[in-house]
């Protein structure tokens, strides 16, 4: 029973309240109550959900755009499987380039082992796909043909029809030498049917042509499928084919190996050398050959952006600027709420700069951050961030930085304004207390200011980083520094069918992100706020 | 302490033709006026008024928490110009920390008026004061998982545990249910006894004025509300509560007092040019209802 409430007030605390019927219900809390709240809350949420999935596999299809259909859940969920596919295969290499030893040699072999079966299910499956296209093709065939062969026999009914008409005309034509403007008027008329007879032929013509054209817009499942099996494993051979090579000759450990034998050769040719050999050139080969030598034996595979790697960034960046955010609004914040004074002086600032969008931000900054960083390369933050142990690895560049600024100052006026109303709102009797004990500035700052405008500062904190989150996609995408937003770009350049469902899978990652952000800060809100309501937020 | 080696000094807190009002200078209306008061040390000290008189007012000036527009407040021969730890508030609307818990919030207020105490006297301390309200299994809850009562007991506890030389105390146990009112009064007039403490109580309960109090002196209606005429309680102490309803000096003061503020009241209201309606003296005759209407079933609609 304990252990019940506890449960049940930890998904109070997180905003997951729809979880608690299923709680009550597993405990044998009045059952038929439970059922309905779990009917309403959970079942219809997810027909409702299922509907919209539905809706949108008929209604994409209809649309037809420069990058092929536009994507059906289902393409959505295979492009899905295509990202991740590459994330894993990247990091395969990454991790064989590495390997040394025993452990090299036995991953190699089991590679080639899959490489063998690969060959087998390879050419199955194109014998399958040959199979499904001959069968498809006869239906295909099938379909279309009443529709075809109508479209045809139109065609050459209406070219024969015109090609006659043509030619009544011209004779009537070579008979009017001397008729009289009343017998021309006439002829006229009959040139105007004639026209008018073409255009409904051509009518008639494009309809049949649009059924023709319908009839060949069926799709096989079966050699979709077929298609599909083919495109992942020839992903996989030209995958393989990489890493064999990887895991291989070009391994560190054969690159090194080989480097070191040269730089032994070279050495050695030196130290032996003749009196008449030009020692100055070989003493230089020797240093050249050692200095590659160690640049091989630190060498890493060149790993490209996947998007799970992107959005580790793009998170890390949001987090950069959420903080700066943070460090500056709540001081600033706190003395707003302090004097009435400063914050007359910092209104005007907020009301300008507030509504300023992150695309007018983000140029200015990189310009300035750029200012900073003539060569970013060497510059001592660039240097130093590179440095820190996890950071290191993502690539901190000026890019980065400004995005991170950008999200800043655009995130940072919700926790400015939340934490200055919350340090004005502090209770006069609560000020009397604090007279009484006569508390010092800095206690009353932190015993009794800074506990009453907690949750309010944390309900900006909420707000703001919402803000960043959608600021730094859109702030990604304009500065092309490496993230979702990045990927959002790449893919939009690419214009594939394929990187078009690849962007659909983007929406719904920012949006999850963007949602499991926001339910953290939920938790924290709550966790500060001292009269813990009950409600759904 | 000095208290045993001097005697108690005449007029120890004292108010002098005090004025306070609110608002702009220009339509300022005083809220109270020419307030004239002096407690002895080690006196108590009851005052009794109507609801808006200004006793939380004449509280916050004796605290200092408020200034006078008009003339003095002093203690021990010296004006008070600032609150302090010496007279300790209790105030009317407990003024609990929410984030805090009740061993919290009296924490909060025994660390800093006791700089010098360690880590385990001060929670001995709190313990103690906590243990005097009966509040030690609640100890570690919120404010706002307390009951009224419970929160008001936090609030005294808070203000005794200062251990102030005076308690300044605003209708400190009316939330209260008659036992545990009964079990504080006592609480608080040992405290007074033993430790030898000057008390203002404020109260608007005629009872509990003459049970604790020395004096008792009525707050006439405000605006512009001044103290009136005391009445000194000769009662011997300790007064036993049960027997007291029977003394009929207490019988005879609490008339006089009750008869005092009918008065005070009516006056008021005339002033203020109501006429006193006077209700006419029968009792409804007949107040069941006939047996149709008894008969029906009344549904609830709310
Ligand atoms: N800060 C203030 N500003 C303006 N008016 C005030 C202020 N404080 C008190 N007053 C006014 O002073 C009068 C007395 O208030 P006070 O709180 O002292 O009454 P009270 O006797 O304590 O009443 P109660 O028994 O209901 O607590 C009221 O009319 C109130 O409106
Ligand atoms: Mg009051």
């Amino acid at each position: 029973m304990e252990f019940k409430y506890k449960i049940l007030k930890g998904i109070d605390i997180s905003g997951l309240n729809f979880l608690s019927p299923v709680v009550r219900l597993a405990t044998g809390e009045e059952p038929a109550k439970q059922l309905r709240e779990i009917g309403r809350f959970i079942v219809v949420p997810i027909i409702a959900f299922l509907a919209f999935l539905w809706l949108w596999s008929v209604v994409a299809p209809k649309h037809k755009t420069k990058a092929g259909e536009v994507p059906t859940p289902a393409v959505v969920w295979d492009a899905t499987g295509g990202i991740w596919r590459f994330h894993e295969y990247e990091t395969q290499k990454d991790q064989a380039y590495q390997l040394t030893g025993g452990t090299r040699l036995d991953t190699l072999g089991k590679a080639k082992a899959r490489m063998a079966e690969l060959d087998a299910l390879e050419a199955r499956a194109k014998e399958q796909l040959a199979a499904a296209e001959a069968s498809s093709k006869e239906k295909f065939d099938a379909r279309v043909a009443p529709s075809k062969k109508a479209y045809d026999d139109a065609r050459e009914a209406s070219k024969d029809a015109r090609r006659t008409r043509t030619e009544a005309l011209k004779a009537e034509a070579a008979q009017l030498a001397g008729a009289t403007p009343e017998q021309r008027e006439t002829f006229l008329n009959h040139l105007r049917d004639a026209d008018a007879a073409a255009e409904a032929e051509k009518k008639s013509l494009d309809g049949l042509k649009a059924a023709y054209a319908d009839a060949q817009t069926v799709t096989f499942p079966e050699t979709k499928d077929a298609r599909r099996t083919v495109t992942v494993l020839a992903e996989e051979r030209q995958f393989l084919v990489k890493y064999l090579d990887m895991l291989g000759d070009n391994s560190r450990e054969a690159k090194v190996a080989d480097a070191k034998a040269k730089a032994e050769e070279a050495r050695s040719a030196f130290l032996n050398a003749g009196p008449d050999e030009d020692l100055y050139k070989l003493g230089s080969t020797v240093l050249k050959r050692q200095e590659l030598l160690a640049t091989t034996a630190a060498s890493q595979y060149a790993k490209p952006w996947t998007l799970p790697k992107q959005i580790v960034r793009s998170l890390l960046c949001v987090f950069s600027g959420f903080l700066l955010a943070s460090f500056i609004a709540i001081p600033i914040g706190i003395l707003c709420g302090l004097s009435p004074t400063f914050m007359a002086a910092t209104t005007p600032f907020v009301a300008l700069f507030k509504p300023v969008s992150p695309l007018v931000w983000l140029p200015i900054i990189m310009i300035i951050v750029g200012g900073f960083m003539p060569d970013p390369e060497n510059h001592w933050l660039i240097v130093l961030l590179g440095k820190v142990p996890f950071l290191g690895n993502y690539k901190i560049d000026p890019m980065f930085l400004s995005s991170a600024i950008t999200v800043a100052l655009c995130s940072l006026w919700a926790t400015l304004v939340n934490t200055a109303l919350g340090v004005g709102s502090v209770d006069k009797d609560h000020m009397n207390v604090a007279r009484v004990l006569r508390l010092g500035f800095w206690s009353r700052l932190f015993k009794i200011v800074i506990p009453t405008a907690l949750p309010l500062i944390f309900a900006g904190l909420r707000i703001s980083l919402g803000v960043g989150w959608m600021v730094l996609v859109a702030a990604e995408i304009l500065s092309t520094s490496e993230g979702i937003g990045k990927f959002v770009n790449d893919m939009y350049t690419n214009g594939s069918s394929q990187s078009f469902a690849q962007m659909f899978v983007v929406v719904f990652i920012v949006g999850f992100i963007g949602m499991a952000l926001d339910r953290i800060m939920v938790v924290f809100q709550r966790l500060v706020s001292f009269e813990t309501a009950g409600s759904t937020l | 302490m000095s208290t045993l080696d001097f005697p108690p000094r005449m007029s120890f807190l004292t108010l002098e033709n005090v004025a306070i009002g609110f608002g702009p200078e220009n339509q300022r209306v005083n809220v109270l006026e020419d307030v004239n008061l002096s407690v002895r040390e080690n006196e108590f000290v009851a005052v009794i008024g109507f609801s808006g008189a200004g006793k939380s007012t004449l509280v916050s000036l004796l605290a200092g928490l408020e200034r006078p527009t008009a003339g003095k407040v002093t203690m021990a021969g010296e004006e008070v110009v600032r609150p302090g730890p010496r007279r300790g508030v209790m105030f009317q609307s407990y003024s609990l920390l929410p984030w805090l818990s009740v061993a919290g919030n009296i924490e909060l207020a025994v660390k800093q008026v006791f700089p010098g105490k360690s880590k385990a006297e001060v929670k001995e301390h709190v313990e103690r004061y906590i243990e005097m309200v009966h509040l030690t299994p609640a100890k570690d809850k919120k404010p706002h998982e307390l009951s009224g009562g419970m929160r008001q007991r936090v609030s005294l506890a808070r203000t005794l545990s200062m251990q102030p030389e005076v308690l300044l105390l605003d209708e400190p146990l009316s939330a209260l249910d008659a036992l545990t009112r009964a079990v504080l009064q006592d609480e608080i007039l040992q405290i007074w006894e033993q430790e030898k403490k000057t008390v203002v109580l404020i109260t608007n309960d005629v009872d509990e004025a003459i049970l604790m109090a020395d004096r008792i002196i009525p707050l006439t209606m405000g605006p512009r509300a001044t103290l009136a005429e005391a009445f000194p309680v000769t009662l011997e102490r300790p007064r036993d509560r049960r027997t007291l309803t029977d003394n009929p000096d207490y019988q005879h003061l609490k008339t006089e007092i009750t008869s005092y503020l009918v008065r005070l009241n009516r006056e008021a209201r005339a002033a203020r040019g109501g006429s006193i309606i006077q209700m006419p003296d029968v009792a409804p005759r007949d107040f069941t209802p006939p047996s149709k209407i008894r008969g029906l079933k009344w549904k609830n609609t709310a």
